[in-house]
């Protein structure tokens, strides 16, 4: 169900589980960018900017109130839809979806006007539909547009736009594709459309059941099936995001790709427990598991191996090996009921003093639980970070050595982390589960590196080279150690 | 040098006018987005004007192959570069209706730029005409030639009335001048007749495309500026009609004349239509006979108020006098062709009202987006003839769980109000039967309710009665003045059907959901949220239910229980789809929908006993299962309503009659069920009768 009660918000800095600054939010239309800066547009107006994916704070600007808009850039211009409740009489089901265009995002551009909005869709209260939470999908395949909208109060609905004016298709009739859902959502990965949409009650704090649920279909009408063939409009739908990890009540879909193989998945938490349960935007990676989406997890600070998918390797100081001592006895002599004395893992203090002073560069080795071998990655505040993710440094366990970029698109590890680009880390979880970590900034280019990775050029040397979802050499496996 | 030419051809009295029109300020920006249409899926043409998205003047209508097709120029706002005060045509489109309800645009047919003798940038495509012979259509149009002055009027043949049109190289030789017309007679000789200067007309060679003789002044025509001949035949008589200018500074009547031969001399009869009151300089015309009614095309300048070279087509019906002469012809907002109910009723186009109902745009920046009518006050009325209920009678009773109910039929309408006030919609007139009160309260306290004085709503209400066949509407204002944009009637889709009372057992669907029912009206339960179904409240709920039931046995359809000193009855129910919606059940009754509990039963007769059976189910809100007597299964919490959401353990369908009982609470959600039988394989139990045998 949805009390059509809209839910407002102020600025408050807390915890960080969901997105740093103000993330205040509800029904986060799809990532939008513009002239380098993302945005997001929410229910009842306005919505958030950020310049970086991370720290996020208001100040987006959508005219029409109205419920969980959607934005779509369309060559050089932004569609918007969203549907504006108000057609009943104290809070009823008369819905009506509207477009209108922008050709910024920015409401300090000189080219930041909306166009008069228009009416695409309608609900008149009575009938099995409440024409509102609409979404936009331009099919790659096709280059047709469509939309689908509807809540609880019966049926989802697909209807088509033309692309070129964000008007209906004439004689485009409307179709039922699912029931019960809300902030529905469309995509189209590898052959298929997906319909995403949110089950459970919303706006009731943490006890808010929402949930996103996603069924798949060949045809962009559907139906839209589940993984176990369960039809979305008999209320079929594979979970992609739940609660967890201290929100709850995912809603409101939107999937953005950064690159081949990058992608997020935005939406919003009902409830962030760290921030009084105050409904926030939630980005998290967007993972393919057998051609069904999963929300990845967000990135938990840490100590790990860092593995390549290449070879299976660590990434390690390039310093020697040091052996440690062991009491042996020759397998064929071992006295069984001689009681055991566990063997001491290598301490940092047993070998940092082998280690040379200044940079000393990487490669990649068997693991071999060494501290040579173990990196701790934490975020690092007042760097920002890129979408969804904070930037984070990477040093060796129990040390301030830190992994950083070198102007040749090499890397080595400065003795003293000082914030520089370079030893910023940008770490994105890919559509496998596996990883892609980027420096923020090459030493000697302009800008933010959004183009090389960590990559193993062979399977014990690891450089900078650009991203390739191609191949395994790009990617990372991120072993967290276990307690010791 | 391109205007020298208009105003040489023009006569005195255009030019004043001209410049008259001249010293008015006219705010060309508005016209700048004329792209907004009515809400999608709900225009529906027929009233006037008749096309609702772009301009349409001096509508030249033919009946080809049985269907209306209309010939129309295309007045634009004049683009950069144009004179901006002036008319400004660069194509044609050709438009076809065959109900005079709905229009299909067929799009250009031709364009200034490919016309070989035309100027690429004459803008001057002004009136045409369109006629068939020997089954070739000859589209006749004037146009600024290349060389030379003035007009001149040129042949663009096809073979179907929608084109494709191919231009002949060279305009009709001896003819100069504009709005072609011609007469096509009975015998197979055409005439052709023209405008610019005094009144012309000749005879057309059997190709059509050149004189045959020479040119004649029309005589018998009375004096003042006349322009737009539109000549046809009708019992023997030839009329030639004609935009006429009658009193010294006036504005255009239509007038005619007739004759019993094709080229006069006429003998003049009088007016057709008298000049448009806002001062619409222009009027031009067609009469046309589509199935046994005469009809007069005609244009004004709806959509363009402030200037008056931006016109659209009207059509309304025209009469004919026993001795062959034509009563005048009173323009009307409603025009012709008949709405179906179930279509956008575009009431603004009201055929009569009450003194002070005015209407007005719903975007005065952008005029295409139509109007609304004003009804000023308590009591203020208007009609609105030609609606056609068709069906609407018998599905109203249909689709109503029984006929005393609420039935299946509604109406929509989009309204404003300042103060709490009713739309009433009535049969025929203001004090005809009620078909729909429609309550519109704008001043609500309280809740989530919001102040919805002067805002548009789109509003429901139940009908209390059912007109059949083709009727006039009469809608009301009560209690205070409202405005009114359009009414739609709708039909509810179909939940259930009746189940007779000794009707023989039904069988699951193909996927094994039993949709026959016995169901006992909503018991009040009021909750906010469906968190709160936890096990433990259902059990307590359902440990004592409110009414005496055995979910042994099976009530019968009819019965009732005392629940909270309220009687609810048993209603046996065939659902029309997988699913049980309890929402439209009591929705349907006229009973509150939400913050209830529905209790459910029905029979399920075996043959044989069917072991190792589940009974799988999904709910909203939760629910409570017993089969013969026994709790088979729970489902709690905030449960959405699943295929398949729940499973009970294993159990028995005993041979013979057994009995399934369901409760369903829900908060604010739509309660609905759906319940089958599956197998050890998870396949669905089809093989049994559902209902009392």
């Amino acid at each position: 169900m949805r009390p059509l009660a809209l839910v407002f918000f102020s600025c408050v800095c807390l915890g960080a589980k969901a997105q740093t600054g103000a993330p205040y939010i509800h029904d986060p239309s799809t990532i939008a960018q513009c002239d380098g800066k993302y945005y997001t547009y929410g229910t009842g107006g306005g919505g958030l900017i950020s310049d970086d994916g991370w720290v996020w704070h208001s100040g987006a600007e959508r005219p029409g109130g109205g419920a969980a808009p959607d934005v779509l850039r369309i060559g050089d211009r932004y569609l918007f839809i969203y549907g504006a409740t108000g057609g009943g009489l104290g809070g009823g089901h008369n819905g009506r979806i509207l477009t209108m265009w922008n050709r910024s995002l920015d409401p300090h551009s000189p080219d930041f006007h909306f166009t008069t909005p228009v009416e695409v869709a309608a609900s008149d209260g009575l009938e099995d539909c409440d024409a509102i939470d609409p979404c936009l999908m331009l099919d790659p395949t096709t280059g047709r547009l469509w939309t689908t909208f509807g809540t609880y109060f019966g049926n989802i609905r697909l209807i088509e736009l033309d692309p070129a004016t964000g008007r209906r298709v004439a004689g485009n009739e409307e179709l039922d594709v699912a029931i019960d859902c809300e902030a529905t959502d469309l995509i189209y990965r590898d052959g298929w459309y997906y319909l995403l949409g949110t089950h459970g009650t919303c706006c009731d704090g943490v006890n808010s059941t929402y949930n996103i649920v996603v069924g798949r279909s060949r045809s962009v009408t559907g139906p839209y099936l589940d993984n176990v063939g369960r039809d979305m409009r008999q209320g079929g739908g594979r979970m992609v995001i739940a609660a967890g990890d201290g929100v709850c009540g995912p809603g409101h879909f939107g999937r953005t790709v950064l690159a081949d193989g990058v992608e997020v998945m935005s939406c919003h938490f009902e409830a962030d427990f760290d921030r009084g349960g105050r409904s926030v935007l939630g980005l998290r990676p967007l993972l393919w598991k057998n051609g069904w989406p999963v929300a990845g997890e967000r990135f938990r600070s840490g100590t790990f191996e860092i593995l390549s998918e290449r070879r299976g390797y660590a990434l390690e100081l390039a310093v020697d090996f040091v052996r440690l001592q062991q009491e042996r006895q020759a397998w064929w002599r071992i006295d069984p009921d001689k009681p055991v004395n566990p063997v001491p893992y290598q301490q940092l203090s047993q070998v940092a003093d082998t280690w040379p002073q200044g940079a000393i560069g990487v490669r990649c080795g068997d693991y071999m639980m060494r501290p040579h071998q173990h990196w701790t990655i934490v975020p690092v505040p007042e760097a920002g970070g890129c979408l969804g993710g904070p930037y984070c440094k990477i040093v060796v366990e129990g040390t301030e050595r830190a992994l950083a970029a070198t102007a040749t698109l090499e890397l080595t590890t400065v003795p003293v982390f000082n914030g520089a680009p370079e030893q910023l880390w940008c770490i994105q979880q890919l559509t496998d589960g596996t990883y892609r970590l980027l420096p923020r900034a090459i030493p000697g280019k302009e800008g933010v590196n959004t183009t090389y990775v960590l990559y193993s050029v062979a399977d014990s040397t690891p450089t900078l080279a650009e991203w390739d979802f191609g191949t395994d050499n790009a990617k990372w496996n991120l072993k967290p150690l276990p307690q010791r | 040098m391109y205007l020298c030419p208009v105003l040489c051809l023009y006569s005195r009295q255009k030019l004043f006018t001209l410049l008259y029109m001249l010293s008015l300020k006219h705010n060309l920006l508005t016209w700048c987005t004329l792209f907004v249409l009515a809400p999608v899926g709900r225009t529906v043409m027929g009233q006037n004007p008749i096309v609702r998205d772009q301009f349409t003047a001096d509508p030249t209508a033919r009946v080809f192959n049985g269907k209306v097709y209309l010939y129309p120029s295309h007045d634009i706002p004049a683009p950069a570069g144009q004179r901006q005060d002036w008319f400004c045509m660069a194509d044609y489109h050709v438009f076809s209706s065959e109900n005079l309800t709905e229009w299909t645009d067929h799009g250009v047919i031709v364009t200034q730029a490919e016309v070989p003798w035309g100027k690429a940038d004459g803008y001057s495509m002004w009136a045409p005409d369109c006629v068939c012979k020997d089954g070739r259509y000859y589209f006749y149009f004037p146009d600024a030639p290349r060389q030379g002055r003035g007009f001149a009027v040129g042949v663009a043949t096809a073979d179907q009335p929608e084109g494709p049109f191919t231009c002949e190289p060279e305009p009709i030789a001896g003819v100069t001048g504009i709005d072609p017309c011609v007469l096509v007679d009975d015998d197979g000789q055409a005439y052709i007749y023209w405008a610019g200067g005094p009144m012309r007309g000749a005879r057309l060679h059997a190709d059509m495309k050149h004189l045959d003789g020479g040119v004649q002044e029309m005589q018998g025509l009375p004096d003042g500026f006349k322009e737009g001949p539109f000549a046809f035949k009708h019992g023997g008589h030839y009329y030639l009609t004609f935009p006429w200018v009658r009193h010294e500074g006036g504005t255009e009547t239509l007038a005619y004349a007739m004759s019993d031969k094709p080229l006069g001399p006429w003998q003049f009869k009088g007016i057709i239509m008298k000049e448009h009151p806002n001062r619409c300089w222009t009027n031009h015309h067609s009469i046309v006979e589509y199935r046994g009614q005469w009809l007069l095309f005609y244009h004004h300048n709806d959509y363009s108020p402030h200037f008056d070279k931006l016109r659209s087509a009207h059509i309304d019906r025209l009469f004919f006098n026993a001795d062959g002469t034509i009563r005048e012809v009173v323009p009307t907002l409603r025009g012709v062709g008949v709405n179906a109910a179930t279509q956008c009723i575009e009431v603004d186009r009201y055929s009569s009202c009450s003194t002070g109902v005015t209407y007005a745009y719903n975007d005065s920046a952008d005029t295409f987006r139509g109007w609304h009518a004003v009804l000023p006050q308590a009591g203020s009325w208007i009609t609105y003839a030609d609606v056609d209920f068709g069906n609407l009678r018998q599905l109203n009773t249909q689709r109503a769980l029984r006929a005393k109910d609420v039935g299946g039929v509604y109406l929509v309408a989009n309204v404003r109000a300042m103060a709490d006030a009713q739309l009433v919609v009535r049969q025929t007139n203001a004090k005809g039967r009620v078909i729909a009160r429609l309550p519109i309260k704008v001043q609500q306290e309280g809740g989530r309710h919001r102040d919805m004085r002067g805002q548009w709503v789109t509003l429901t209400a139940q009908l209390e009665s059912v007109p059949e066949g083709v009727g006039t509407l009469c809608v009301v204002a009560e209690g205070a003045g409202i405005s009114v944009d359009w009414l739609q009637f709708k039909v509810r889709e179909p939940y259930f059907s009746s189940v007779a009372a000794k009707a023989a057992p039904a069988t699951p669907d193909s996927e094994g959901f039993i949709r026959r029912w016995l169901v006992l009206e909503p018991i009040a339960k009021p909750n906010p949220s469906n968190t709160v179904f936890t096990d433990s409240y259902l059990n307590e709920a359902f440990a004592t239910p409110p009414f005496a039931v055995d979910q042994r046995s099976m009530p019968k359809d009819g019965q009732k229980v005392k629940v909270g000193g309220r009687w609810l009855a048993w209603h046996a129910v065939e659902s029309e789809r997988y699913n049980v919606k309890l929402f439209r059940f009591a929705d349907l009754l006229g009973m509150q929908p939400y913050g209830v509990l529905f209790w459910a039963a029905t029979v399920i007769m075996c043959d044989e006993d069917i072991p190792d059976v589940r009974l799988a189910a999904g709910s909203n809100g939760a629910s409570k299962w017993w089969l013969n007597g026994e709790e088979i299964l729970l489902l709690s919490g905030d449960r959405r309503m699943v295929r398949d959401d729940g499973a009970s353990a294993r159990v028995s369908l005993r041979r013979g009659r057994n009995v399934l009982h369901c409760a369903v609470i829900n908060g604010p959600g739509m309660s609905d069920f759906c319940a089958r039988f599956i197998d050890k394989q998870g396949k669905p139990v089809v093989g049994v009768r559902i209902g009392e045998e």
